[in-house]
């Protein structure tokens, strides 16, 4: 056998590498393979442009061209254009409601260390990027309600009726998933156990935070919740809020973990096993990491859902951004009609938070691509 | 019944199963497996797929869990407790097919993990026993990288190296080479056979005849859930005694 391939090896040199068909690459071919490929393709290319020209011209017009930029008031609008000096004159109360004008460093400062946070639990090296950053995350509300609050840490006392604002929804939104995440890894642990009484527990809670609306949940939580606790204590109506938030994005989040957990092959659990790791070194040190990894772009899709639903707060009175804007809109200084501009603003500032975090997914998603195989 | 019931004193008997049946619900998949395994002794078992040559190995770390008959390992006899469950598994190390390395750490804390949290060791002497078994099975270079990084083989390699860590008694493979390309089959079974000449104590689910030629005391062949024939490896390939044997030696020689 082994004497078969004794013969006098002749050198191998691979072939030299061809360019691409000049037909099938450059730009003329990206617009012929993708917009013209067919004659229904390129009628409806063709009439898309078509919408396009008919819309586009006159809303960058409106927005950029013949708007208003700068006045002290709305007397300054008297083009046909977006009147922007109404955002400009309400923009602090737009982004932190009624909070203390000298005080606005401590919103922005929490605000500084949930993004440093985020920023630190992405880029930290891996060996020790979990060990960090998730005791990080979860002192982080807490150290920003003390900053916000100001009486733990020798500031002065803020009421949280002053709290408010497009700052107040996007720390309620990362306060509350932050609460969740180790909530809703026990409700996912527990729909998976073999007890009877965890799994039961789990399913019943999870499918009730899910099932029930967001809105009905808030009116649950401000006129609900109080009954349960005991007479005389007054508690926070953003707490309260906040308890309800962490509750329904746990049940969303729980069923996330659990589509990780099942992502995690068997082969994993017995090799844990064999090692002689015990259940809870074998979930945390073994498994957990893999599911927060693989279930990272879930994660934010939830959370991008829950920042997105904490403009319901309006709902319960809480001055989150939509609110702060209607109050600004009944002013009577302002009566020129100025909607069109405020829900322009406040949805391009829930947008360009929203795709950032879409961004930011994908980006993950693409790393996850070449570090998983296995 | 104490956790750590001794029933066994004869030490060189490392593993006894008596009359060991298992059903998946109905299915009746492991039947009256009667097994004694001397310490030093090389074992290698073949048979079709489905013949229940996996399942009889993953119950011996309990894997995988029997309903009837019973299980000592190095003198503690299998029974339903987390604690006794535990303590057979520090003794017994187990090499899948499908490697199954943690792909969240690199190599090191792949090896050092079992170390540190089970035997509770400190870092830097965990780290120490890693290199060591890294060296033997000739990759310490890759200690810093993840598993994703490496070919299929070194996986393998690396697989044995952090069942080795736990200076177990005895180990199992379940078709260690099965999952490799066929150039990478080589290298692991180079491993396992200096393994074998260092005196450890091996089961090996695996269908690499060469193998087990040069190093199995003895080759058990089973079917349909029961161990059809064992004898030295002279005899089993040669002298087939059973109808199954002769066919499945047929189908795995011819080729």
């Amino acid at each position: 056998m082994a004497n078969t391939f004794k013969t006098d090896p002749i050198e191998f040199k691979p072939a030299a590498a061809q360019p691409a068909p000049s037909s099938t690459v450059g730009p003329v071919a990206w617009i012929k393979e993708n917009l013209f490929s067919s004659i229904p393709n390129s009628v409806v290319t063709i009439l898309v442009i078509l919408g396009l020209l008919n819309v586009v011209p006159g809303v960058i017009d409106w927005m950029f061209i013949s708007s208003t930029w700068s006045g002290a008031s709305q007397d300054a609008c008297v083009s046909d254009g977006a009147c922007w000096v109404f955002i400009q004159a309400w923009s602090q109360q737009f982004f932190y409601g009624s909070y203390p004008s000298d005080g606005l460093w401590r919103v922005n400062l929490s605000l500084i260390l949930l993004f440093v946070v985020i920023v630190l639990s992405f880029t930290l090296p891996a060996n020790i990027r979990l060990k960090v950053s998730v005791p990080l995350f979860l002192v982080l509300p807490f150290v920003c309600i003390a900053i916000l609050d100001g009486r733990l840490v020798g500031l002065d006392y803020v009421n949280t009726d002053f709290w408010g604002g497009f700052s107040l929804n996007v720390l309620m939104a990362a306060a509350a998933i932050i609460v969740a995440f180790p909530f809703s890894f026990l409700w996912a642990l527990g729909r998976r156990s073999d007890m009877p009484l965890a799994r039961s527990i789990s399913v019943v809670f999870i499918e009730f935070f899910r099932g029930v609306p967001v809105l009905a949940l808030f009116f649950m939580g401000s006129v609900m919740l109080p009954l349960f606790f005991a007479e005389g204590t007054n508690v926070d109506k953003l707490v309260r809020v906040w308890i309800v938030l962490i509750f329904f994005m746990s049940g969303y989040m729980a069923e996330v973990f659990r589509g990780g957990f099942q992502a995690i092959p068997s082969g994993q659990y017995e090799a844990a096993d064999s090692i002689g790791l015990g259940y809870w070194q074998k979930t945390l040190l073994i498994i957990l990491p893999q599911v927060i990894k693989v279930s990272m772009p879930n994660i934010l899709a939830t959370f991008v859902m829950l920042f997105k639903n904490t403009v319901f707060l309006l709902i319960i009175g809480i001055p989150e951004v939509l609110q702060t804007l209607l109050t600004a809109l009944s002013n009577s200084n302002w009566l020129g009609g100025h909607a069109v501009e405020g829900y322009v603003f406040v949805g391009v500032i829930f947008w360009l938070c929203c795709f950032g975090m879409s961004m930011l997914a994908s980006s993950i998603e693409k790393k996850l691509d070449t570090s998983h195989r296995n | 019944m104490s956790t750590e019931s001794k029933v066994a004193d004869n030490v060189e008997d490392t593993i006894i199963i008596k009359d060991l049946n298992k059903w998946y619900g109905d299915f009746h998949v492991l039947k009256d497996i009667n097994l004694t395994v001397k310490k030093g002794e090389k074992i290698v078992i073949c048979g079709p797929s489905g013949s229940g040559k996996s399942t009889t190995i993953r119950c011996i770390n309990r894997l995988e869990e029997f309903q009837r008959g019973s299980l000592v390992v190095n003198g503690v006899e299998m029974v339903e407790d987390v604690k006794n469950i535990e303590a057979i598994r520090r003794e017994v190390g187990m090499v899948f097919q499908h490697f199954n390395l943690f792909p969240h750490l690199t190599i090191l804390e792949n090896l050092t993990l079992g170390p540190i949290w089970v035997q509770k060791k400190p870092k830097a002497e965990a780290e120490a026993i890693a290199m060591k078994y890294l060296e033997r099975v000739k990759i310490p270079e890759q200690a810093d990288k993840f598993p994703g990084q490496l070919s299929g083989g070194q996986q393998q390699r690396v697989a044995i190296a952090r069942s080795l860590c736990m200076a177990p008694q005895i180990m199992l493979f379940d078709e260690p080479t099965s999952a490799l390309d066929p150039e990478m089959i080589k290298e692991v079974l180079d491993v396992m056979v200096e393994l074998a000449d260092e005196g450890m104590t091996m089961l090996c689910v695996t269908h690499e005849m060469g193998f087990a030629k040069k190093v199995a005391d003895r080759v058990i062949f089973m079917d349909a859930g029961e161990i059809v024939e064992q004898n030295t490896p002279e005899e089993l390939f040669n002298n087939p005694q059973t109808d199954r044997l002769q066919l499945f030696l047929s189908q795995i020689l011819d080729h």
